[in-house]
C-alpha cells in the first residue's frame, strides 16, 4: 500500500469550487433564510474568482445548489447571451459540470440579475436573485444597524413617510426597479433590482426564490406559496411599467417587459427582454415545435393571478 | 541612534536614503522599460494621479519610489513643476476620439454597438499558477507565453482577428438622451481661449468650484480615495445606484496650433478614460442628471466613482463626505499622503505643550481627590 | 482545466441538503434522504454541522458520531442543531430549552431533527408558507404535548425549526407553518 494509492486524485479545486465547509455554512443559512421569509441572514460570504458585485452572491448560493443532475439557466438583464450571464455560467459549468440551458421551463436553477422570466416558473425551480443592495431601508436608513433594529421591531414608519413624499412630490410613486415588498406580512424585503413588471411574480408562486448580496453578506427567501405585496396605500397602489404601445421588433410580442434600444436619428426599437422566450417565439414563427410555457401576462397585458394588481394604467383616483 | 541629531543627521538621513534603494535593488533602463511595458494600467493609474502624461518617466518613477504609488506621484508632480508650459491644445469631443472601449451599461444596445475592447471583466480570476513552472528558465519563448495564455482560458482560444476593423470612433451616448428631451442640450458656447480656464495647477481651489477646477482635481485625484468615497454613496450614503451611461477608453489626439501657420496639426495621442453616470429624479426632480469624470491613462475605477461623485456634489442634501470641498480636499494625493507622513517628522515640542496641559490637569483632579479624602466626613 | 468531479461524500451531503431545503419550501411533503435509519440522521448531521457549529443529542452514542464530524456538543440551551432520534415525554423539558433567536438575529435558533413515523399517530393541518392552501399528515411517535410546546415556542419571527425523520423520510416544518392537531 502506497501513500499515492490513498489520496484522491489531485483537484486544483473543490466540487463547485467552494470547500466543504464553505458550502456547508451557506447551505445552513439557506435553510434559515427558508424558515424565515425576507428576512436577512448574514453570511461568510467567500472571495470568488469574479469580481465582488458582479453576481458573487447568487454565485455562492448557485454553487452550493448545483449537481450533476441540474439544469441551469443563468441571465442578466433578461438576456442569456449578456456578457456577463455568459461569463457566470461558464464559470459554473466549469466547476459543477451541469448541463445549461436557456429555456426557462426547462431549467432546474434559474440564476439572474435583474429580471424573472416571462414564462411561470414551477415547483421545484430555484431562481436564484443576484443581489446588490439587500437593504429595503437603505434610502431612508443608511447604517446597517439601526436598519435591522427596524426590521426587528417590524418599524417601517419611515418607508411609509416616504412613499407619501413621493405623493405629495410627483402625485405617484416613483420607486424603479426593486420596489419594496412586504413578505409573509412580517419583514420588508427588497426584491433584488427586478422591475415592478416581476414584482408580482413572487407572490404565492410555485418556485423557490433564494436571494443573495455577495458583497454586502446577506442572504434572504421567498419560499413557495407565500404572500409577498409590494407597499402601497389603499387608494394609491403600485403599478407595473407600463409596457402598452411596445412591440417587440423581432419577435411581434407585446406586454411583455421590453428592452428599449436606442437608435442612431434619436428614436428607439422594442426587443424583448427575456431571450430565452424569444428564441422559443422565434422558433415557433419559422414553424418549428417549441413549448412554451404560460406567461405571468397573458397578450392583454393581464396578470395571471386576476385580482393583485389592483392598479392597471389610468385606473387609480385622482389625488 | 536620535532621529534628530545635530551631529551625524545629516550622514543618517543619507544612510536611510541609500538603504532604501539597496534593498529595492537596482534600476536600469531596462528595468524601467519593462514596467512601462508590462504594468501600463499601473503607469497609467500614476500618471493620471501625477497629472503628466510621460510613460517613460512615470515607470522611471515607479521603479525608483520602489513601488510606492504616493512616492512615485510626488516624483512626477515635482517634475511636472520643472517643465515650461509650451502651448495649449484645442478642445477635444468624444465623437472625435480614437475609441477603443466604449461602453453602456444604460441599455442593452446602443447607436454603434456596444464595444468591449480590452478587459479583465469577464475573465475568472484565478491564478495562473503554471506561468510559475518556468521558473529559473530564462528567456521563456513567444510560443510558451502563447501556449499560458490558451491555459489561462481553459479553452483552445486564441485571439482572433477580426473580419472587420472596429470602428475607429463612437457617438456619445448621451446624444440619444439629449434628441429625446431627456438631458439638457449642451450649452452653446463661443469658443473658450484655453488660457482663459481656470486652472488648479494655478489657482488654488475656491468654493464652489468652477466646473474645470472640479474636473480637474478629479482627474488628478487619488484612485483610492475616490473609490471610498464614491463607494460610500453608491452602498447608500448618498445616490445608491445611478446608471453608468457611458465608460470610454480611447486615445485622444493633442491637436496644437502651429505658431506661424496656424495649422491645426496633432502632436500625438494620449491615452484617456473617461465616465458619465446617469441618475433619475436628480435632486428630487423628474429629470435626468449627469455625472462625469475623465482621467489621463485607462482607469475605469477613478472615473466611474468620479463621476458619482461629480452627481453627488450637486446635490443640495449630499452627505457630508460628499460635498465639493470635502471630496476635492480630500482625495487630493499629494497633499493627503504627504501630510499623512508628515506625522513621522518630529513634533516633541508641540507635544510637550500638550503633555504640559494634560499633566497640569491630572495634578489638579489629584489634588482635588486627595483633599476630599483628607477632608472630615 | 479538468472536470471537476463530485466525491462520494459531496454528493451524500449535496443530496442530503436537497431533500432538507425542499422539504423546508414546502411543508408537509414527504422528501428522500441518500440514507434510511440511524443512518439518516448521520447525514443530515453530516450536511449541516461541523466545527464551527454547535449540536445537542441525548443519545450517548450518537453525539460520538457527530463529534467525529468536529462539531462542538453544547447544552440545549444553546446548542443550534439538535438531534433526537426517539423524542420522549422526558425530553420535553430540554426541547423547550432550545434557542428562538432574537428579534434582531431570529435566524440564531436550533434546528431539530426528530425521529417519528408518517405510518400512524395524530393527524394534522398544515398552512403557512410552502403550502398551497392545506395540506394533510399524519406525525406518530412523537409525544402528545409536543406540538402544544412548539405551538408555545414560536412567537414569529422567533422560533424553532423542525425536521421529522422516519427511515429515509424526511419532512420539513419551519416556525411559519401552522400546524392544526386534530
Amino acid at each position: 500500500m502506497k501513500l499515492a494509492e490513498l489520496a484522491a486524485p489531485r483537484q486544483d479545486y473543490s466540487y463547485g469550487f467552494l470547500d466543504a465547509f464553505a458550502k456547508r455554512e451557506l447551505r445552513r443559512r439557506m435553510l434559515k433564510a427558508i424558515a424565515i421569509p425576507g428576512y436577512q441572514v448574514t453570511y461568510a460570504s467567500r472571495e470568488l474568482p469574479i469580481a465582488r458585485g458582479w453576481g458573487t452572491g447568487g454565485l455562492q448560493v448557485t454553487l452550493s445548489l448545483a449537481g450533476p443532475d441540474d439544469v441551469l439557466k443563468v441571465i442578466d438583464q433578461g438576456a442569456d447571451d449578456s456578457v456577463n450571464a455568459a461569463n457566470l455560467r461558464r464559470f459554473i459549468a466549469r466547476m459543477t459540470g451541469v448541463a445549461t440551458t436557456t429555456d426557462a421551463c426547462r431549467a432546474t436553477i434559474i440564476q439572474s440579475r435583474h429580471r424573472v422570466p416571462e414564462e411561470r416558473l414551477r415547483e421545484r425551480q430555484a431562481l436564484v436573485l443576484q443581489v446588490p443592495d439587500p437593504e429595503p431601508l437603505r434610502h431612508v436608513e443608511p447604517n446597517m444597524s439601526r436598519a435591522r433594529e427596524m426590521h426587528a421591531d417590524a418599524d417601517y414608519a419611515l418607508m411609509w413617510l416616504s412613499l407619501y413624499e413621493q405623493l405629495v412630490r410627483f402625485k405617484q410613486f416613483i420607486g424603479g426597479a426593486s420596489y419594496p415588498v412586504m413578505v409573509h406580512q412580517r419583514y420588508l424585503m427588497s426584491p433584488s433590482p427586478i422591475p415592478r413588471w416581476d414584482t408580482p411574480t413572487l407572490h404565492q408562486a410555485p418556485h423557490l426564490t433564494l436571494l443573495s448580496a455577495g458583497r454586502e453578506k446577506r442572504l434572504y427567501a421567498v419560499p413557495p406559496y407565500t404572500d409577498v405585496y409590494p407597499i402601497e396605500f389603499a387608494d394609491v397602489h403600485f403599478r407595473v411599467e407600463s409596457q402598452a404601445d411596445r412591440v417587440c421588433a423581432n419577435t411581434g410580442a407585446a406586454h411583455k417587459y421590453m428592452d428599449e434600444v436606442p437608435q442612431p436619428d434619436g428614436t428607439s426599437l422594442f426587443r424583448l427582454s427575456d431571450t430565452g422566450y424569444a428564441e422559443k417565439l422565434i422558433k415557433r414563427l419559422r414553424g418549428e415545435t417549441v413549448k412554451i410555457g404560460p406567461t405571468y401576462y397573458d397578450s392583454n397585458g393581464e396578470f395571471y393571478k386576476p385580482g393583485y394588481l389592483k392598479s392597471r394604467d389610468g385606473q387609480d383616483i385622482e389625488l | 541612534m536620535a532621529y534628530v541629531a545635530a551631529r551625524g543627521g545629516e550622514q543618517a538621513t543619507r544612510q536611510a536614503t541609500l538603504l532604501y534603494h539597496a534593498l529595492n535593488g537596482p534600476i536600469t533602463a531596462a528595468t524601467v522599460r519593462a514596467i512601462e511595458q508590462s504594468l501600463p494600467y499601473l503607469v497609467d493609474r500614476v500618471m493620471g494621479e501625477g497629472s503628466l502624461y510621460a510613460p517613460e518617466l512615470t515607470a522611471l518613477a515607479i521603479a525608483q519610489a520602489g513601488g510606492d504609488l504616493y512616492e512615485a506621484v510626488l516624483l512626477l508632480r515635482a517634475y511636472r513643476s520643472t517643465q515650461p508650459r509650451l502651448a495649449y491644445a484645442e478642445t477635444i469631443a468624444q465623437e472625435q476620439m480614437l475609441t477603443t472601449r466604449r461602453i453602456s451599461a444604460a441599455f442593452k444596445d446602443i447607436p454603434g454597438g456596444q464595444m468591449l475592447g480590452p478587459t479583465l471583466d469577464y475573465s475568472h480570476r484565478l491564478l495562473r499558477l503554471d506561468v510559475l513552472d518556468d521558473r529559473g528558465a530564462t528567456g521563456a519563448t513567444d510560443a510558451a507565453a502563447q501556449s499560458h495564455n490558451s491555459r489561462e482560458t481553459g479553452t483552445d482560444a486564441e485571439l482572433v482577428q477580426a473580419d472587420e476593423p472596429a470602428p475607429a470612433t463612437y457617438p456619445p451616448v448621451a446624444a440619444w438622451h439629449r434628441l429625446n428631451g431627456l438631458l439638457d442640450p449642451l450649452p452653446e458656447r463661443d469658443p473658450v481661449d484655453p488660457a482663459e480656464l481656470p486652472d488648479v495647477t494655478r489657482d488654488p481651489i475656491s468654493f464652489p468650484a468652477p466646473r474645470a477646477h472640479r474636473l480637474q482635481s478629479l482627474a488628478r485625484a487619488d484612485t483610492g480615495g475616490v473609490l471610498s468615497l464614491g463607494y460610500a454613496s453608491m452602498r447608500g450614503y448618498g445616490l445608491i445606484h445611478p446608471t453608468v451611461n457611458e465608460v470610454r477608453l480611447g486615445y485622444a489626439d493633442v491637436n496644437l496650433r502651429h505658431p506661424i501657420t496656424g495649422v491645426v496639426f496633432s502632436a500625438g495621442r494620449v491615452r484617456v478614460s473617461q465616465a458619465e453616470v446617469v441618475n433619475t429624479f436628480a435632486e428630487g426632480q423628474a429629470k435626468l442628471a449627469l455625472g462625469f469624470t475623465a482621467t489621463l491613462g485607462w482607469n475605469e475605477v477613478k472615473t466611474i466613482a468620479g463621476s458619482m461623485l461629480d452627481l453627488e456634489m450637486d446635490s443640495p442634501d449630499a452627505h457630508p463626505a460628499h460635498t465639493e470641498e470635502f471630496v476635492l480636499y480630500h482625495t487630493e494625493p499629494v497633499e493627503a499622503s504627504g501630510f499623512c507622513i508628515h506625522y513621522k517628522l518630529p513634533h516633541y515640542v508641540t507635544f510637550s505643550s500638550s503633555l504640559e496641559a494634560l499633566r497640569r490637569v491630572l495634578d489638579e483632579q489629584k489634588a482635588e481627590a486627595s483633599e476630599q479624602q483628607g477632608a472630615p466626613s | 482545466m479538468v472536470q471537476i468531479a463530485m466525491n462520494a461524500a459531496e454528493a451524500r451531503m449535496r443530496d442530503t441538503f436537497t431533500a432538507l431545503m425542499w422539504s423546508l419550501s414546502y411543508p408537509g411533503r414527504i422528501h428522500i434522504l441518500p440514507a434510511a435509519g440511524q443512518v439518516a440522521f448521520e447525514v443530515v448531521a453530516e450536511a449541516l454541522v461541523d466545527l464551527e457549529t454547535s449540536f445537542y443529542t441525548p443519545h450517548p452514542e450518537f453525539a460520538r458520531a457527530i463529534g467525529q464530524l468536529g462539531a462542538r456538543m453544547h447544552p440545549p440551551q444553546s446548542a443550534l442543531y439538535q438531534f433526537y432520534p426517539t423524542l420522549c415525554e422526558d425530553d420535553l423539558v430540554t426541547l423547550r430549552m432550545a434557542p428562538v433567536g432574537t428579534y434582531a438575529y431570529p435566524d440564531a435558533s436550533a434546528t431539530l431533527v426528530l425521529g417519528c413515523n408518517f405510518d400512524e399517530g395524530q393527524r394534522l393541518r398544515l398552512r403557512g408558507p410552502g403550502v398551497d392552501g392545506a395540506i394533510h399528515l399524519t406525525v406518530g411517535a412523537l409525544p402528545t404535548a409536543f406540538w402544544a410546546l412548539r405551538a408555545e415556542m414560536i412567537r414569529y419571527p422567533l422560533g424553532w425549526d423542525v425536521f421529522l425523520v422516519m427511515n429515509d423520510w424526511i419532512v420539513g416544518l419551519p416556525r411559519t407553518t401552522q400546524v392544526e392537531v386534530f
